[in-house]
């Protein structure tokens, strides 16, 4: 069954000559799916385009984004400083369309099969695909990247290992065609979206066999994307040129990309892009966002991150075992104010336990309803207060060891939630804070209360932050929360097919959340962008996450 | 030789300090999502990669080895060689250090030679109060008014990119001038108040009192026959004061954002990139220590009655 791909991507994608060669084509096909995706020979001449006719090519973008990685291997990297500078450089299997950050497309795969019991995803493979040494890429590259994902050699730590537990076999059926057999069904949507993630990158087979596996200090290794090396400077920039192979023709319209190593939020990246050494700045400070959104001639753009933050109980400790203790704290917590203290620092929203702009998850006007999530806190408050007279802690506790890291929002958020649990609740906490890397070693040995931390996942789909976050033993589970129901319950969200039963099993899920919290949500990270009106073709609004579209294919300009 | 066991003493210092502080460098090197799915078996096989596995003196040979091969070591992360970060960072701190020293003797002397020659007096009590603010006031506080200064009235913004002096002078001057201008007063200070103190002392020996007697004037009297021996404790306080410009320019490079070898040991420190950092501090401690001796021997030069001694 070929993979039914939106009208709307037929729409833009296909350009007049092609689609009507694909009318042609598909003239006696009938049903849902695009007809250029039937065809193998009809689907190789798919070609992503910019939304607009007018793109023309040429330019040089100057792109701000932290590109200081800890090191090279992006299968193995969980941060944008990787992806920012890396990701134009390379392909996935499948990808998100750049145009619309969300509909799933060809990529290196021209064309997708799932068997109808979800165990068999086929791949067919674009021929004639150079990586930039010149070396053709084959079924033998993609097996050799995701018999890496999937299971990771010893010392290579891989985050989206998890997404593919279900993957079996890697077989390949010839040199352009790849087939994942599943030990058991997934959701369809949730592992196209494995397959789509912008971490996924196609590596060489010989590049992972020369290296041992690990890429962790291979600073240019040879990928297929839209963008070739150039040269890097260490915590500086990093400059790519066009590559004048690539399989997509047209793409790229920029000749080159300087990507220059400036933090997120950092008044140096709000001040680079307002003074005009870059073009586009991603992941900037709300000051000089609201600064360039003033300003003429600028676009400022806003969109949802895929990580949430939060505080943390420590569950082995007494008070934290009772429910009722943990959901008084959840209630106390006040999170309009919490997303008011740092605005200046980083944007934030209001929102649950379950990304709050999906479609699944509780519409924001009935979230803002119930109790805990109100803008007036009085009724949360009176209901903590009586579940901490009913845990027996009506007169509140003492000495509460809460660890924060140090980081500008965390800081701002730890005293602001300090003086809300002493003033609601009589809890009083001595605040500690310490450095990213000792705080995961407390979080790690149990060594606080309560501590407060960011958490991310790599889609927007419950199965895998339901695990990842909450799942018992879940690698971010700094909880150690464990919930027999709630575990029975994403246990069969992440095997069930049926999109609507699986919808169905999300209100579920939040009640048990919200009457017994593995957690406190403090707010839902955004993204601030802003770009000059010079540079096209990048639609930031509707993005989930930074790292499914940093690739730059289909950006133009009309000046640089 | 004391030079020698003091540099070797810190060597020691910094390389089991950076190991034995709390925290997990593989947080940075993982990624916070990385590291919470590492397994142990992963740690093993990471830390062995790293050479973390060996024993402290082990470690502590492969380092000397390291520095014997004019390497340094690689950094923690990417795989650079720290040799490489200090020949492209290095000369920008490098000048601005040069720079500072030269405007806290172009600022401080004048002030300590006016401050002396008229004690007590209203120009004395300006330049003193001056100098006493500048040492009073934080490096890195300074800056950042500097910043905004420079920000509001000449638009100034943060340098995005090394320019070294032989590519581009003037952008070059650009980065530096700042971090050296408010590194120069601080020190300046120092040299002002030392100055005026033993130029106050020498200006009442018997020499001087015999030169005024002998007719000379007073410009002649302060500046060929006073200031050259007055300046001995200056050049002494001019080689600790380089400490900390170097210590100080840790805070000042980060303040106006300046890409030199401060700004490189801050980011060092916050990745835990052990090996970046030892190696910084091993290098700002053997520069402290080399201008030290290199005082020291310029006593004698300066000095004869050293030199018969």
């Amino acid at each position: 069954m070929a993979d039914p791909v939106p009208s709307k991507l037929r729409r833009s994608a296909v350009t007049r000559r092609s689609f009507l060669k694909t009318l042609g084509v598909a003239g006696a096909t009938v049903g849902a799916a695009p007809a250029f995706l039937r065809s193998p020979a009809a689907a190789q001449d798919f070609q992503l385009r910019a939304a607009d006719p007018a793109a023309k090519p040429g330019g040089t973008l100057r792109f701000g984004i932290l590109n200081a990685p800890a090191h090279f291997d992006v299968h193995q990297s969980g941060t944008i400083a990787n992806l920012g500078p890396q990701a134009p450089m390379y392909d996935l299997l499948i990808r998100r369309d750049p145009r619309d950050g969300n509909t799933i497309i060809p990529d290196l795969a021209y064309k997708w099969d799932v068997a109808p019991d979800g165990k068999k995803y086929t791949f067919h493979l674009r021929k004639g695909v150079k990586f930039h040494d010149g070396a053709e890429m084959t079924a033998d590259d993609i097996k050799a990247t995701y018999e890496r994902i999937v299971r990771p050699p010893k010392g290579v730590v891989i985050p989206r290992s998890s997404l593919f537990t279900a993957v079996g076999e890697i077989v390949i059926l010839d040199p352009y065609r790849i087939e994942f057999r599943l030990t058991e069904s997934r959701p369809r949507a949730f592992m196209l979206g494995a397959f789509a993630s912008g971490w996924n990158i196609v590596v060489r087979k010989k590049t992972l066999d020369d290296n041992g596996g690990n890429l962790r200090q291979v600073m240019n290794f040879p990928g297929t994307g839209p963008f070739r090396h150039v040269s890097r400077k260490d915590k500086e920039v990093w400059i790519q040129e066009r590559n004048p192979n690539y399989w997509n023709k047209g793409l790229p319209y920029l000749d080159r990309l300087e990507i220059y190593n400036l933090p997120p939020f950092s008044p140096e990246l709000g001040a680079a892009f307002l003074s005009g050494k870059v073009d586009y700045a991603r992941i900037m400070d709300p000051v000089s966002w609201r600064k360039a959104k003033e300003m003429p001639g600028v676009t400022a753009t806003a969109m949802n991150q895929s990580v949430i933050q939060a505080y943390f109980f420590n569950m082995k400790r007494k008070p934290f075992a009772d429910p009722k203790v943990r959901r008084a704290l959840h209630l106390a917590t006040d999170r309009h104010v919490l997303v008011d203290v740092v605005k200046d620092t980083a944007p934030m929203q209001v929102g649950g336990f379950v990304y709050p702009f999906h479609e699944w998850s509780t519409p924001k006007a009935e979230m803002e309803k119930r109790i805990g999530y109100q803008k007036d806190p009085k009724a949360a408050i009176q209901e903590a207060k009586k579940l901490m007279a009913e845990a027996g802690y009506a007169q509140g506790l003492k000495n509460l060891d809460f660890v924060v890291r140090d980081i500008a929002s965390f800081k701002l958020w730890a005293v602001a939630i300090q003086a809300m649990l002493k003033e609601n609740l009589n809890v009083e906490t001595n605040l500690r804070v310490v450095q990213t890397s000792q705080w995961f070693e407390e979080a790690g040995s149990g060594n606080f209360d309560l501590a407060i931390s960011a958490i991310v996942s790599s889609l927007m789909d419950p199965s895998d932050y339901f695990t990842a976050w909450y799942g018992k033993g879940g690698p971010q589970n700094y909880s150690g929360w464990t919930n027999e129901e709630f575990h029975s319950l994403a246990h069969n969200l992440e095997r069930e097919v049926d999109e609507n039963k699986r919808k169905a099993m999300i209100p579920r899920a939040e009640a048990i959340l919200e009457n017994d919290p593995p957690l406190v949500p403090v707010a839902w990270e955004q993204i601030y962008d802003a770009f000059y009106n010079r540079v096209h073709g990048q639609n930031a609004t509707k993005f989930f996450g930074i790292y499914d579209v940093t690739r730059w294919d289909t950006v133009w300009m009309t000046q640089s | 030789m004391f030079a020698l066991t003091t540099v070797i003493g810190v060597s020691m210092i910094v390389f089991v300090v950076l190991r034995i502080l709390p925290g997990d460098p593989l947080v940075a090197l993982l990624g916070v999502e990385g590291h919470a799915k590492m397994t142990p078996a992963d740690r093993a096989v990471i830390m062995k990669d790293l050479g973390f596995s060996d024993s402290l003196p082990v470690q502590y040979g492969r380092w000397l080895r390291d520095i014997a091969s004019g390497q340094l070591g690689k950094s923690f992360f990417r795989g650079d060689t720290v040799r490489d970060l200090i020949l492209h960072r290095g000369p920008l701190s490098a000048e601005i250090a040069i720079l500072a020293l030269i405007i806290s003797w172009l600022v401080g002397l004048p002030v300590g030679i006016i401050s002396a020659v008229r004690p007590n007096g209203w120009a004395d009590a300006i330049t003193r109060f001056l100098s006493i603010l500048f040492i009073a006031i934080p490096g890195f506080w300074l800056s950042m008014l500097a910043v905004l200064a420079l920000l509001f009235w000449f638009g100034y913004k943060a340098p995005i990119l090394v320019v070294h002096v032989w590519e581009n002078p003037w952008q070059n001057l650009q980065i530096i001038l700042g971090p050296a201008v408010v590194l120069g007063l601080a020190q300046g200070a120092y040299i002002a108040r030392m100055s005026r103190s033993c130029l106050l002392e020498v200006i009442r020996e018997d020499y001087v009192r015999t030169a005024r007697a002998k007719g000379a004037v007073e410009r002649a009297v302060v500046l060929r026959h006073a200031l050259p021996n007055a300046l001995l404790p200056v050049i002494t306080i001019s080689g600790v004061l380089l400490g900390f410009v170097l210590g100080g320019s840790v805070a000042v490079e980060q303040a106006f954002g300046v890409p030199g070898l401060g700004r490189a040991l801050v980011t060092a420190i916050v990745e835990r990139d052990i090996i970046v950092v030892q190696n910084l501090v091993l290098l700002y401690a053997l520069i402290f220590v080399v201008v030290n001796v290199l005082v020291d021997l310029s006593y004698a030069w300066l000095d004869p009655r050293i030199r018969y001694h």
